[in-house]
């Protein structure tokens, strides 16, 4: 066995799958995107040629750009408050583990197992003009018509289909806090508020920054929810990056498709590195 | 307050929180699937008038290709989990005790891949030049390469966590490396595998973005596709009870499986299985 821990070459074969799985169906798509997004590249002409900034110069000249990364940007931030709130507050509201909080993470969880393609359709119908939340107001609305609301609510739709799995997350993290020191902050006479903001909040870092992350990077490439309720409308105000994408391809203009993929890259990564970071940091310093 | 009173007070809140939030969404999608066309247009609460259960549930798994899509999910789905977390507990064995530094770049490279966006239209594009284009292998191959990701991430830490010592007195009584891979480290790494593999069996089941791009035609289409293309065709006038009673089909087969192993399921996900 000690030759087994030093032969460094045997441990490649138990590697190697996932590797060369990653390698070509993750790396090299995501490397082959920065040479598209930069080619034009049509269903017109098969031909694949460098044409340097030409594709985001035609997503510009087609106004399409600007309101796509505004959208996609907006509807990132708003999905992630909403969701990491109700989370949030449902995971302090069930952190302890017993029968009814059992009941009651579970029907939270519910939504979860539910694909983001039908929430939305039932969410279109719960909001339609004439549907149950409109008659239980005694309004008319168009929740998903009217450019005011629509894409509020759907980052709401999606963050409904997240929150049960987020709440466990926070849950996890609520029980990972030491209870010697939530104690002996009561002890010092803090009260309920107080210990949540000066033991609690800080000591949930981990779960936040995850949490945080992983909303926000997940909702850049929203795309399921807008398909299934409004598919870009009204006008253009839920047409998220991926959205145009989606119609660039199926108009056949690749290379502007590959443009808008790498977009979102960008925003990714514009988004994760300083947020990990910042989070990491404050984690520290508590 | 007395304890007892705010403890009622929160059930109480909890409760008024998940009438809008759980229960009218289900009521709405299973009461409106039992209507006739007609009635479910008004997006009422309220029980069937008429009752239609087995019309609209005859046209779903007629029109809508339920069992096809059905078993196209089952076809991908399973070798996808089976695939990513195999692979991926074998290479976070390998990730959490080799130091060889190519190896860490590899798992570097690797955690890169869960947090960055999977480039589709590439994707298309790769599999084309592979002659894997519009089928099952290739989509499978692309969401195991996608996927696999977060269970090395979450597994290499989890190995790390251990020392080698048990491994070690395994190969010392003359066990192979499989046996010790087997034996030793996948129960081990059980309780983490399975967390992934809920959190993977959500997102490949419900999948909808990868499978618009990579599967063609409705012969591959799998469940979340069916329902797209069924609603779209029915678009102008959304037949609500068809959609519903597809979109209550489509879900149908995760519940269940929820159901049966809800317990380790939540346990699973609250014992801090995603910290670190």
């Amino acid at each position: 066995m000690r030759d087994m821990t030093r032969a460094r070459a045997a441990w490649l074969p138990w590697a190697l799958p996932a590797i060369v799985l990653v390698a070509v169906f993750f790396v090299a798509p995501f490397l082959l995107n920065v040479r598209f997004a930069f080619s034009s590249w049509t269903s017109f002409r098969a031909e694949i040629t460098w044409n340097g900034l030409d594709n985001v110069r035609t997503l510009i000249d087609q106004d399409l750009l600007a309101n796509a990364v505004t959208v996609t940007v907006l509807y990132a931030i708003l999905c992630m408050a909403i969701q990491n709130a109700v989370s949030l507050s449902l995971a302090l509201a069930l952190q302890r583990t017993g029968r009814v909080n059992t009941v009651f993470r579970s029907a939270f969880f519910l939504p979860t197992l539910i694909s983001p393609l039908a929430a939305g359709y039932i969410w279109r119908g719960l909001l339609a003009p004439d549907g149950a939340v409109n008659s239980f107001l005694g309004i008319e609305w168009a929740w998903l018509g009217e450019p005011a609301t629509a894409l509020v609510v759907v980052a709401f739709i999606d963050a409904w289909k997240w929150s049960g799995l987020i709440t466990l997350v926070y849950i996890a993290g609520l029980n990972s806090i030491p209870k010697s020191l939530l104690e002996s902050a009561t002890v010092d006479g803090a009260g309920a508020w107080t210990r949540f903001r000066r033991v609690v909040f800080p000591m949930l870092a981990p779960a936040l920054t995850f949490n945080v992350a992983v909303t926000l990077v997940g909702a850049l490439s929203a795309y399921d929810v807008i398909a299934a309720t409004t598919g870009g409308g009204p006008g253009d105000h839920t047409r998220a990056l991926n959205v145009v994408m989606r119609q660039q391809w199926g108009q056949g203009f690749f290379g502007t498709a590959s443009a808008l993929g790498f977009t979102v890259t960008l925003l990714v990564i514009a988004t994760a590195v300083p947020l990990v970071w910042w989070l990491r940091r404050r984690e520290v310093t508590g | 307050m007395r304890p007892a009173f705010r403890q009622a007070l929160k059930y109480a809140a909890l409760t008024l929180f998940a009438i809008p939030w759980v229960i009218v969404p289900v009521w709405l999608v299973v009461v409106n699937s039992f209507k006739p066309a007609g009635e479910a247009a008004e997006l009422g609460l309220g029980l069937p008038r008429t009752w239609a259960v087995a019309e609209n549930y005859g046209i779903v798994l007629d029109r809508g290709a339920y069992l096809t899509g059905l078993l196209n999910s089952l076809k991908v789905s399973v070798p996808i989990v089976a695939a990513v977390v195999l692979l991926g507990a074998a290479a976070a064995w390998a990730f959490g005790r080799s130091r060889s530094r190519w190896l860490q770049a590899a798992y570097f490279v690797m955690g890169l891949s869960i947090l960055l966006p999977p480039s589709i239209i590439p994707t298309v594009y790769l599999l084309r030049a592979l002659s894997l284009d519009g089928g099952s292998l290739g989509y499978v191959l692309t969401m195991t390469g996608c996927r696999v990701g977060i269970v090395v991430f979450l597994a290499t830490g989890f190995v790390r966590a251990f020392p080698p010592d048990l491994e070690h007195a395994a190969a010392i009584d003359g066990a192979s490396r499989p046996q010790v891979f087997v034996r030793i480290l996948l129960p081990l790494l059980r309780p983490v595998l399975f967390v992934g593999g809920v959190i993977l069996v959500i997102s490949v089941w419900n999948d909808f973005f990868f499978a618009l791009f990579l599967l063609q035609g409705s012969a591959n289409a799998t469940l979340p596709l069916s329902l797209f293309q069924f609603a779209s065709g029915t678009l102008q006038s959304l037949n609500w009870n068809l959609v519903f009673a597809h979109v209550l089909l489509t879900t149908l087969p995760l519940v269940a499986v929820y159901v049966a192993a809800q317990k380790r399921v939540l346990a699973g996900l609250t014992e801090g299985a995603l910290k670190g």
